[in-house]
C-alpha cells in the first residue's frame, strides 16, 4: 500500500504528464557526442540530476546522493546521471569538480549549450528527474535542502 | 501503480499522441523608497518579468514556443524588453541521421567565442536565431551542421517605430549563415582508447545600414566572415582542447579614430588542459583575446543605447573562479575584450592569461581525508593586457585570484565548508600599474538536526586597505531548511569600512515537486550581477520579490 502510494505520489509529482526523456546531443566524459535516449537501457531507473559549477544547491545534493549511493545500491539497482548545464565559461571545470568531489559513480554529461535542459523543462537549478527504466520521467523536483535526497531513493525503490 | 499510470495515460495523451511539457517563471519586486540608499523605484513602484515555455514530442517530431511578458521589465534590466509576445516558436523535426529546424532554435559554435545563441533570464539575454538549420550526422564520423536567420534583439522603441513597416519587431535585421563541421578521427580509425576530433566553423554576418558610417566611410553592413578551427582530444583521463577563432572585422565607435571608428580584426586563442582521475581534478586554460566583440546590431541607435545589453552575437565569458559567496563576488572580473578611454586618447587590445584549478578528493580512511573524508579545491586565475596589439606579450596585470577551499563532515551531523580568497583587480583597466586588494575568509556551517531538518550559517569576511569598494565588509546569512519543502533565511551584508549601510534580506520558499514559490525582502546594494560570466549592472533597490518557477 505504501509503495502504491508512493508511486500515486510520484505520478502526481510529475505534474500528471508522464514525458519521456527527449533525445538531445550531449557530450559524455570521454568528450564523445551521445544522445540522450540511449540512457535508456530498458533494465534499471536512473536519477538525473542537472547541476551547473556555479550552483551550490546542486553540489549538495550530488555530494548527499553520492555518500549515501553505496548503501543505497544494497537495496534497488539504479544509476545516477548528472548533467552539468555549464557552458564555455566553467565546462572544462565542471569535469575537474566532479572528479575532486568523488563522483566517479555517475554517468557524467555536458550539455554546453542547455539544449537538454531546455528540452527537459528544467530552467532552474537544483532540478533533479527520477526517470524509469523505460524512460517515463515518473518524478522531478526543484530545490534542495539536505536530506532531500531520501525523497528520491523512497521513488526508486518504489518503482521495483 | 498500473492504474495510476492507465489514468495518467488516458488524461495526458501519453503513447503514439505524443506529449506536452512546458514551464513558466515568474520574477516580480515590488519596490519602495529607501531614505539610506539612493534607490531607483520605477514608475508604478512594480517590475515583473514573466515566461512561458511549451513544448510537445511526438516521435521524430517536436514543436514549442515560449511567450515573455514584461509588466514592465524588471529595473536594470535591458529597457529593449518591453510588452508580451510570442517570443520563440519552432517545429524540429530528427531522424538517426538528419535533424531540420524551423523557426527559432539556439546553437553555438566551438565555445561560442564565434558565434553563441543563448538564454539567460537572469541578465535579460536571448539572442536565439530566427531561421533554420540542419543538421547531418554521417555515421558518426562526420557530423554537419548549417545555419541560418535572423538574431534576436528586442529594438528600442525608437527603432521600432522607424521600422513600422516591419510587422515583428523582435528580430534584428541582422542576417547570419554560418556551418559547422565535426570530423571523429577516433571514430574513423576505430581507435577505442582514445578521442580524437578536428572541427572547424565559419559565421557570415550582414548588419543593417549606419548612415553616420557610410558617412565616415566605414560601412557596418557590409558581410563580415569569421572561422574558428578547433582540436579536441581526450586518452585515459587527460583531455586537451585548442580553438582558434577570427572573428572578422568588426567596428569600435571611438572619437580616437579620425572618422570616428576602429575597424579591428576580431580573434582569440584558447587551450584547455585537463586532468581527471583518482579523486583528483586539474583544468588549466589559457586565453588569448583581441578586439574580441561581435554585435548582432552596429546601427547608432542601439549600440549607443547602453541599457541594451543583450546585443552580442559571440559569448567570451571570464574565465575565473567560481564563487557563490555575496563579498567574493563584490568585485568579480569582466574579461577586456578590449578596452578604449576617448577621454584620454588610450586604448588596450585585448588580453592574456589563465586559470588553473584544482579539485581533490581526500578518501575516507586516509590521514587528511579522516572517517568522513575531505574535498578541497584550488583556483588561481591571472590575466594581463595586451603590450601592443598583435602580440602575446603581457604589459599590466588586470587580475589576479587565488583561492583555497576545503569541505568536510566533522561529524555526520555537521558539515563545514572554508575558504580564503585573495582578489586583486587593476583600478584602471591596466592602462597604468595600480590595483586593489582584497582577502576574503568565509565559513559555511551546515547542522543536521534530523534527516530533514537542516540550519545552515554562512560567516564572511572581506578585509581590504583600498577604497574600491568602501574598504571591509562582512555578511552573514541564516537559513532553516525543512526537506524537501521549506526553507528560511534572514541575512545582512554590511559594509563598516565606509557607507556603514546594512544591506538586510530575508524571505521564505515553498517548494512542491516541481513547483517553488519563494517570497523575499530586502535592501539590495548596486552593483554586477553576473551569470555564466558575463556581467549586467543592476541599480540599487529596496522592495519584496516573489518568484514562482513550476513545470509541467
Amino acid at each position: 500500500m505504501k509503495k502504491f502510494a508512493l508511486a500515486v505520489l510520484a505520478v502526481l509529482g510529475a505534474g500528471v504528464v508522464m514525458a519521456q526523456i527527449p533525445s538531445v546531443k550531449v557530450e559524455n566524459s570521454r568528450g564523445k557526442s551521445i544522445k540522450t535516449s540511449t540512457l535508456v537501457d530498458g533494465e534499471t531507473p536512473m536519477i538525473l540530476s542537472f547541476w551547473a559549477v556555479s550552483c551550490s544547491n546542486c553540489i549538495l545534493e550530488l555530494n548527499a546522493i553520492s555518500e549515501k549511493y553505496p548503501d543505497w545500491l544494497e537495496e534497488a539497482d539504479f544509476r545516477v546521471v548528472a548533467v552539468s548545464v555549464d557552458d564555455a565559461k566553467n565546462s572544462a571545470k565542471a569535469r575537474a569538480l566532479a572528479e575532486g568531489n568523488g563522483w566517479g559513480d555517475f554517468t557524467l554529461l555536458y550539455d554546453k549549450n542547455q539544449d537538454f535542459q531546455r528540452a527537459m523543462n528544467a530552467p532552474v537549478l537544483p532540478h533533479v528527474f527520477v526517470v524509469d527504466k523505460t524512460g517515463k520521467i515518473v518524478y522531478s523536483h526543484t530545490a534542495y535542502q539536505a536530506g532531500g535526497e531520501d525523497e528520491l531513493f523512497n521513488v526508486i525503490k518504489s518503482l521495483k | 501503480m498500473v492504474l495510476s499510470l492507465a489514468c495518467c495515460s488516458a488524461l495526458c495523451g501519453q503513447g503514439n499522441k505524443g506529449y506536452v511539457t512546458g514551464s513558466l517563471e515568474s520574477n516580480s519586486i515590488g519596490y519602495v523608497n529607501d531614505n539610506r540608499i539612493p534607490v531607483t523605484v520605477p514608475e508604478g513602484g512594480i517590475g515583473s518579468n514573466n515566461y512561458l515555455k511549451v513544448d510537445y514530442y511526438r516521435g521524430a517530431l517536436s514543436a514549442g514556443l515560449q511567450a515573455e511578458a514584461y509588466a514592465p521589465a524588471l529595473v536594470g534590466f535591458p529597457t529593449n524588453l518591453h510588452g508580451a509576445k510570442l517570443a520563440n516558436f519552432y517545429v524540429d523535426w530528427r531522424s538517426r541521421s538528419l535533424g531540420l529546424t524551423a523557426g527559432t532554435f539556439y546553437d553555438q559554435f566551438g565555445s561560442g567565442l564565434l558565434f553563441r545563441s543563448y538564454e539567460d533570464r537572469a541578465l535579460g539575454y536571448n539572442t536565439a536565431v530566427l531561421g533554420g538549420r540542419l543538421t547531418y550526422s554521417l555515421g558518426g564520423i562526420v557530423d554537419v551542421k548549417v545555419l541560418g536567420g535572423l538574431p534576436r534583439l528586442p529594438m528600442t522603441a525608437e527603432r521600432a517605430a522607424a521600422d513600422r513597416h516591419v510587422v515583428y519587431n523582435e528580430w534584428s535585421k541582422t542576417l547570419i549563415g554560418g556551418a559547422d563541421v565535426s570530423l571523429s578521427l577516433s571514430n574513423l580509425l576505430g581507435w577505442e582508447s582514445a578521442t580524437v576530433a578536428v572541427e572547424g566553423s565559419v559565421l557570415g554576418r550582414r548588419g543593417a545600414v549606419e548612415p553616420k558610417a557610410v558617412a565616415a566611410g566605414v560601412d557596418v553592413s557590409q558581410l563580415n566572415v569569421g572561422y574558428s578551427g578547433r582540436l579536441n582530444v581526450e586518452s585515459g583521463g587527460f583531455v586537451a582542447r585548442a580553438e582558434w577563432v577570427d572573428a572578422g572585422r568588426n567596428y569600435f565607435a571611438t572619437s580616437i579614430a579620425p572618422n570616428g571608428y576602429f575597424v579591428k580584426n576580431s580573434n582569440a586563442q584558447l587551450v584547455d588542459l585537463g586532468y581527471s582521475g583518482g579523486g583528483l581534478g586539474v583544468n588549466l586554460s589559457v586565453r588569448r583575446l583581441e578586439w574580441m566583440e561581435s554585435l548582432i546590431d552596429y546601427t547608432d541607435v542601439v549600440r549607443g543605447d547602453e541599457n541594451i545589453t543583450n546585443n552580442y552575437l559571440n559569448y567570451v565569458p571570464a574565465l575565473c573562479a567560481q564563487y557563490s559567496y555575496t563579498l567574493t563576488n563584490i568585485n568579480p572580473y569582466i574579461p577586456e575584450c578590449y578596452y578604449i578611454n576617448d577621454y584620454y586618447g588610450l586604448y588596450s587590445s585585448g588580453e592574456i592569461g589563465g586559470q588553473l584549478d584544482v579539485y581533490y578528493h581526500f578518501r575516507r580512511g586516509t590521514l587528511l581525508g579522516g572517517k568522513r573524508g575531505m574535498k578541497m579545491n584550488f583556483n588561481l586565475s591571472t590575466y594581463y593586457n595586451l603590450k601592443e596589439e598583435g602580440s602575446a606579450l603581457p604589459d599590466n596585470r588586470l587580475w589576479l585570484n587565488v583561492n583555497v577551499g576545503m569541505e568536510k563532515f566533522f561529524t555526520r551531523k555537521f558539515k563545514l565548508k572554508a575558504l580564503y580568497a585573495m582578489q586583486q583587480r587593476n583600478i584602471n583597466h591596466g592602462m597604468n600599474d595600480v590595483s586593489a586588494t582584497a582577502h576574503i575568509f568565509v565559513a559555511d556551517m551546515l547542522y543536521k538536526y534530523t534527516p530533514k531538518l537542516s540550519t545552515r550559517l554562512e560567516l564572511q569576511y572581506l578585509y581590504s586597505q583600498d577604497d574600491m569598494n568602501g574598504y571591509d565588509w562582512m555578511a552573514a546569512l541564516f537559513e532553516i531548511n525543512w526537506a524537501p519543502r521549506w526553507s528560511l533565511y534572514a541575512g545582512d551584508t554590511f559594509n563598516h569600512g565606509a557607507e556603514r549601510v546594512h544591506y538586510y534580506n530575508f524571505g521564505v520558499s515553498y517548494t512542491a515537486s516541481r513547483t517553488r514559490i519563494a517570497l523575499g525582502y530586502g535592501r539590495n546594494r548596486a552593483g554586477l550581477v553576473c551569470s555564466g560570466g558575463v556581467c549586467r549592472t543592476m541599480p540599487a533597490y529596496t522592495g519584496g520579490n516573489l518568484t514562482i518557477t513550476s513545470s509541467f
